[in-house]
């Protein structure tokens, strides 16, 4: 067979595989892009730093603030013990067609953005990932069957990152989300559970850093008010 | 032309592509979805650019091979490599994408490049800053190497 002959045998079965996914489709919308954009770029501002600089910082405050003796993360990490390569965005949120929020959440870092980013998509949303409690939020009494009926969690396949889809027309009338970091929890492989009292921890999330392995991400539901949950 | 609708002509087509390339579709949607985030954060530089949807591939899987080689130094937890739901992948081309997966970096992207964007020689060497001979060579072994994973009775018909 002569070589132009198996290039098109070969492109002809990519082509094949490629046509096979057709019902395969990029639905986040093209608002959710340009908010993660401006989220990032208001990160890059807020720290003064730009492109690889960012990245770096960012690294180093993930990590600080997945340690799990629960340090309170600043800038004074140690970016240097820490691969300088290229990264995914810590976490993307996608308005659903039916109006579901998905959070992608691959690294605990930049709070404020992802809490604006749901406020603007219209969701309540109290986040904080850095140990520290928001004075302003009161916890809204949640059951196990409130919790599925609002928030769907799983692991996305292998990666280790955790998929948390939001269902905001299951919050009941005043309440909002609280996301945040359980730090220091053994949880196991287990999915969801309940602990201290109204929040619900999920399974083990982001192990970026050997000594994190304890950290999970925690969600719940606070009381919704302008200083908590921004309505 | 503007992000918008540089975005909705051609996020499908991208995401499918990096699809075949990475086989989970998770990741491939959070890949994409990231090189799309960088696109609109450097639309001005991209949109002149002679291929912006070559730019978004190309960097949903540069970023998929720095994500891995940082989590392989970290922690194993799980392998990527094989979560194409079995609907979508004839058995034919689920052995296709397998070595597709497998190919060197290099060859990898000029597969992409070539055959699943379409470009031609020139203007995938442009895109990748390599000599069009350079390209021929990569396309050259990639082929040979995917050629093997595809069923003898096509060479037959084709070869008579």
């Amino acid at each position: 067979m002569k070589a132009n002959d198996t290039v098109a045998v070969v492109r002809d079965s990519l082509t094949t595989a490629k046509d096979s996914l057709a019902g395969v489709h990029m639905n986040t919308p093209p608002d959710a892009i340009a908010r993660n954009g401006r989220a990032r770029r208001r990160w890059h501002r807020l720290t003064g730093l730009t492109g690889a600089m960012a990245v770096m910082a960012g690294t180093a405050l993930a990590v600080t603030a997945l340690a799990p003796s629960g340090h309170t993360a600043s800038q004074s990490g140690h970016p240097a013990s820490h691969p300088r390569t290229a990264q995914l965005a810590a976490w993307t949120v996608a308005k659903q067609a039916n109006g579901d929020i998905k959070v992608t959440i691959r690294q605990l870092s930049d709070p404020s953005g992802l809490q604006s980013t749901l406020r603007a998509d219209g969701v309540p949303a109290s986040v904080t990932f850095l140990g520290q409690q928001d004075l302003s939020c009161r916890l809204y009494p949640m059951t196990q069957a409130l919790f599925k009926n609002i928030y769907q969690a799983q692991n996305a396949a292998g990666s280790g990152n955790t998929i948390l889809v939001i269902h905001p027309s299951a919050l009941p009338s005043g309440a909002g989300v609280q996301i945040g970091a359980a730090l220091g929890q053994q949880v196991g492989d287990r999915g969801l559970q309940q602990a201290d009292g109204n929040q619900i921890v999920h399974q083990p999330v982001h192990q970026v850093a050997a000594g994190a392995r304890n950290v999970a991400l925690r969600v719940g539901l606070v009381y919704a008010s302008q200083q908590c949950t921004g309505s | 032309m503007e992000f918008a609708e540089f975005y909705e002509s051609t996020r499908d087509d991208c995401l499918r592509i990096v699809l075949l390339n990475v086989g989970d579709r998770h990741l491939a949607h959070d890949l994409v979805a990231e090189a799309y985030t960088r696109a609109w954060m450097s639309w001005r530089k991209v949109r002149e650019l002679e291929v912006p949807r070559a730019w978004v591939v190309r960097t949903a899987l540069n970023t998929h091979v720095s994500w891995w080689r940082r989590r392989r130094r970290e922690v194993t937890l799980g392998n990527h490599d094989i979560a194409m739901p079995a609907e979508q992948a004839s058995a034919v081309s689920g052995d296709l994408l397998a070595v597709l997966r497998r190919l060197p970096a290099r060859q990898r992207e000029v597969v992409t490049l070539r055959l699943l964007l379409d470009l031609d020689t020139e203007t995938t060497a442009r895109v990748l800053g390599i000599a069009p001979g350079t390209v021929g060579a990569h396309l050259h072994k990639a082929v040979a190497t995917l050629r093997a994973a595809i069923p003898s009775h096509d060479s037959q018909e084709i070869s008579k």
